[in-house]
């Protein structure tokens, strides 16, 4: 149905932006919330707008923005993944001297990148999304402007970010050239193929895939910490969402495969041999993305999306966790400084285990279900040599989630790590993760009826 | 009765590990006595199953069904003649490993009790699941509170200790995940509905192939468990390092997972891919008997000791299992119970003689027996009973095993009568090393004799031991029709080897060949 309304979502997340850049323009008082919490304002508006349009299947622009299912469960993670993101930095951006204004309008600008890369079916309508999430991540990226590694890593970001970009147009100009159409849908001319190996290169260095991963730990350790929990969920869950739909042409299937195991066993053993628990999340979201990746090859779409949601929460807790344990201008992330947290903080410390468990895959948590579910959908898919090299890569990644545990209950430590005391906001979106990661273990029928009832509609 | 009793017994534990959280750090006395009461409590809901348990059918009996997450994945619990013994293993020994470490486990109390609670849940949770899903989830989420329980409270090499178990356990039961996919989808594809009840999962002839797959893919979690024997290498080292609740536990019930596993879903779901792998497994079983006991003849400590003869036993016990007759498996199934009550009280007595000496090194003690008499009585007791003396528990179950696996093949049985031999010697051999011989206690005092709490331990699982080997028939009667209706599904398939035919009446097992004189 063409609706002006289908812009809606769009319209609130970018407005917002604006409101909140010019808020802080103006501001005087340079530690004021108010930017904050405009922005959670606006994504509470575009969440209100996505909820709206659920299953009534609007489109404007001629078609070219369409809210399907996918969209609009994707876009609702967007925009809880911005809130939760924008709270983990409202006491986080004063203490590390970032300027809160441009942080949350930046964020919110990278929200509407990545809502724009979701609903559409149009290769140019993708590129503008995607060139609008990737600005808004490197400027998010160097935000911590006394922090070399910061600096360092929105530069390489950018740097990288931009070769993705051009390999983006020039497949897409192999595209146009070849079929004259800009639709992701269309069948291919060998020449067309290439164009659209090119553009998945693109895509597979946006969500951080193997081989080109290298980027990704430099990054999201550099990287403000609110902010790598944004980089390792939104523009992840956007790519994938592109590649969902261009999946089809089967050919791309044993690409596919093979750069899912490449990538979930190079996450995996990376991870195993660092010593800071950001660089190790860092590389366990390399290799999550390995394994929303073989959702994708299933092509279901509905364990793909139970996936993030488990994903955000758990990854989103876990960089919550690590946000709240600062000192004064340092963060605490090697793993000593871990060491003993069980004994000093144990409800922190027992949060942080609930979400590395479940990031590890242990029932009753969110991350089993969610993993039986992707795995589930591949075996339907007769992919079963993958769902084998799967598991085994997630035999790997338990043994370094199990090992933070170890450093925080069976060793002892005396570290000066300092934890954050006078922050309900960021204590509350760990305790609503907390409360995800358990409740979608235990008892997801919610979220399970609502994703089923989503995609039951034709898509 | 329309109480939910499985249920109760499932998640009360869970209940009071909850309720624990919100304990005072420092009131360990409270949170001691309430972890032991809950567990006392979920002992007296489980006798309450185990008197309103019928077992005429050998069906699941006291079942519970509710939708859960749809698409064939049910809340789905009940106990039967198999199920039933080990759920009450489970919540019988709780208690007692509770009980033995309240001087052992002088920090973090809080924690200490709740993992036990939420381990307790998740044993009861496998043996109570009828639904395959939920089995999986309970089997892996008992891994959790077992890290930590070996992890934080365990002994020098307990990280080592600690991980080396999760990540053997976690690879084969990884697998049985894609097991489980693969036979979720399969189902869907033979019937087009969606199950994974594990009665309609047995109903359903799949393909050799995929049987044959799939029987290696449970076969290799539950192998893990057992464990069998090239698989073994974890449990030694959990076991030394373990505190000593968390080594009772391991030995008396998570190592029966595994053989429960094959029981409830490696034969029955694949029968004739478990026929073709009967002969190799028993081979391997029969070397377990063997290396068990062998390693188990020269080692310095006790608790690897005990471990190895762990690894022996269970080598009998899945020996049996593999007979695929009607004796043996009631006998593997006893015998399973034995093993628990005798190693899980073994176990005990190493870490009463530990708390006094803090070594667990044979060569360190000597003459025990004369400062601790009473003691020693206990401990006699208890390793006759692992090493099959008649008139006491594990000779039942032997001889019943004996007899199954006779009919089966006569040589594995004959090799698998090593492990008496094997089991005397090296027991036999540690009680004189331990007892007997010149007094070593260099500082006088400290081998004092048991005090009560510490018989309270030991006297519930000592009675036991000798009622079940005077009175068999009380818990092999409410198994025979369980055991012969698991024997006709895994008949029922053509089989690869001539065995005896099961004599699917109940009946005339109520004299067992086995029943001591009275």
């Amino acid at each position: 149905m063409e609706s002006t309304m289908a812009a809606a979502p769009l319209v609130a997340v970018v407005a917002g932006a604006l409101a909140v850049l010019f808020l802080e323009a103006f501001l005087k008082r340079k530690e004021s919330e108010l930017p904050a919490w405009a922005a959670v304002a606006a994504l509470a508006a575009a969440g209100f707008f996505t909820v709206r349009s659920w299953n009534r299947g609007l489109a404007c622009f001629g078609g070219r923005l369409s809210l399907d299912p996918l969209a609009l469960v994707l876009m609702s993670l967007f925009v809880l993944a911005g809130m939760a993101v924008v709270l983990m930095g409202l006491k986080y951006a004063v203490r590390r001297d970032m300027n809160l204004g441009q942080f949350c309008g930046l964020l919110l600008l990278a929200v509407a990148g990545a809502m724009i890369m979701v609903s559409t079916a149009n290769w140019l309508i993708v590129f503008l999304g995607l060139e609008v999430l990737s600005v808004a991540s490197y400027a998010l990226t160097g935000l911590k402007r006394n922090d070399a590694a910061s600096s360092e890593a929105a530069a390489k970001y950018f740097l990288l970010g931009s070769f993705a970009g051009a390999s983006f147009v020039f497949g897409l100009a192999f595209v146009y050239g070849t079929s004259g159409s800009l639709d992701l849908s269309s069948g291919l001319s060998p020449a067309g193929t290439v164009g659209l190996g090119l553009i998945l290169i693109a895509l597979f260095f946006k969500i951080a895939l193997a081989p080109f991963h290298m980027w990704a730990p430099d990054v999201y350790e550099g990287a403000p910490t609110p902010v790598t929990a944004f980089l390792t969920v939104v523009p992840k869950a956007a790519g994938l969402a592109v590649l969902i739909r261009v999946v089809s042409p089967a050919v791309f299937v044993p690409v596919l495969s093979v750069v899912a195991v490449l990538t979930m066993f190079a996450g995996n053993l990376a991870a195993l041999r660092q010593t800071s628990l950001k660089r190790m999340l860092a590389y366990s979201s390399v290799a999550h993305s390995g394994y929303l990746l073989v959702a994708v090859i299933a092509r279901d779409a509905e364990s793909f999306a139970f996936y993030l949601v488990a994903y955000l929460f758990m990854n989103a807790g876990a960089f919550g966790v690590l946000a709240a344990v600062t000192g004064k201008g340092i963060e605490y992330t090697a793993l000593d400084d871990f060491a003993g947290l069980g004994r000093r903080n144990p409800w922190l410390a027992a949060g942080l285990a609930i979400f590395l468990l479940s990031l590890a895959g242990f029932p009753p948590m969110a991350g089993f279900l969610a993993k039986f579910y992707v795995f589930g959908a591949a075996v339907r898919e007769g992919h079963i040599v993958l769902v084998v090299a799967a598991v085994l890569a997630s035999l790997v990644s338990v043994a370094y989630y199990l090992k933070v545990i170890v450093f925080m209950y069976m060793r002892e430590g005396d570290t000066d790590i300092v934890v954050e005391r006078e922050n309900p906001a960021l204590y509350m979106v760990i305790f609503l993760c907390l409360f995800g990661t358990l409740q979608l273990g235990v008892w997801p029928g919610n979220l399970l009826t609502l994703i089923r009832l989503a995609f039951s509609v034709a898509f | 009765m329309n109480a939910p009793l499985v249920s109760l017994v499932t998640f009360l534990p869970l209940t009071g590990a909850v309720l624990l959280i919100f304990f005072r750090s420092g009131s360990d006395r409270a949170v001691r006595a309430t972890a032991l009461a809950v567990s006392l409590l979920t002992f007296a809901l489980s006798l309450a199953l185990f008197f309103g348990f019928d077992g005429g059918t050998g069906l699941p009996e006291f079942t519970e069904r509710a939708s859960w997450l749809g698409r064939g994945i049910d809340y789905h619990v009940g106990v039967d003649g198999i199920s039933l013994f080990l759920v009450l293993l489970a919540t019988f020994l709780t208690p007692l490993a509770l009980l033995s470490s309240w001087r052992a486990v002088d920090h973090r109390v809080r924690e200490f009790s709740f993992f036990m609670l939420l381990l307790e849940t998740g044993m009861i949770g496998v043996f109570v699941s009828l639904n395959l899903f939920l089995f999986y989830v309970f089997w892996e989420a008992m891994l959790v509170p077992m890290y930590f329980l070996i992890g934080i409270w365990g002994g020098r090499r307990r990280i080592y200790a600690t991980m080396k178990f999760v990540l053997f356990t976690m690879f084969g039961s990884l697998l049985m995940l894609v097991g489980i996919l693969v036979l979720h989808a399969a189902y869907h594809a033979a019937t087009g509905a969606y199950s994974l009840t594990i009665a309609d999962l047995a109903a359903v002839p799949f393909s050799p192939t995929l049987q044959t797959w799939l029987f290696l893919a449970f076969g290799l979690a539950f192998a893990v468990k057992i464990p069998l024997f090239p698989l073994h290498t974890w449990l030694p080292d959990a076991h030394v390092e373990a505190p000593t609740a968390g080594s009772v536990l391991l030995a008396a019930v998570l190592l029966k997972m595994g053989a429960y596993g094959f029981l409830r879903l490696g034969l029955p779901l694949f029968p004739q891919a478990a026929a073709t792998f009967a002969p190799a497994l028993s081979i391997l079983a029969v070397i377990g008997i063997i290396y068990g006991g062998l390693m188990a003849l020269v080692q310095k400590d006790m608790k690897s000791l005990v471990a190895y003869s762990s690894v022996s036993h269970m080598g009998l016990v899945m020996l049996a299992v593999f007979s695929l007759n009607f004796e043996a498996t009631e006998g593997a199934l006893y015998q399973m119970l034995n093993h628990g009550l005798s190693t899980g009280a073994l176990f005990l007595c190493v870490g009463i003689l530990y708390e006094r000496t803090h070594t667990r090194l044979i060569a360190d003690y000597g003459g025990a027996a004369a400062r601790m008499p009473v003691f020693a009585g206990f401990f006699l007791v208890t390793m006759l009973s692992s090493a099959g003396l008649p008139g006491l528990n594990g000779f039942v179950g032997e001889i019943l095993c004996f007899f199954g696996i006779f009919a089966a093949d006569k040589t594995l049985a004959i090799l698998s009568v090593a492990t008496v031999v094997l089991s005397a010697a090296y027991l036999l051999g540690l009680y004189r090393r331990v007892m007997y011989g010149p007094l070593k206690d260099p500082n006088d005092g400290r081998l004092r004799d048991i005090d009560g709490r510490e018989l309270a331990c030991l006297i519930p699982i000592i009675v036991l031991i000798v009622t079940m080997g005077l009175f068999p028939g009380t818990v092999l009667r409410k198994m025979d029709a369980a055991v012969g209706r698991y024997i006709g599904t895994v008949k029922s398939a053509p089989p690869a080897a001539p065995a005896r035919a099961a004599p699917g009446n109940p009946d005339r097992v109520g004299q067992a060949p086995g029943v001591p004189e009275r």
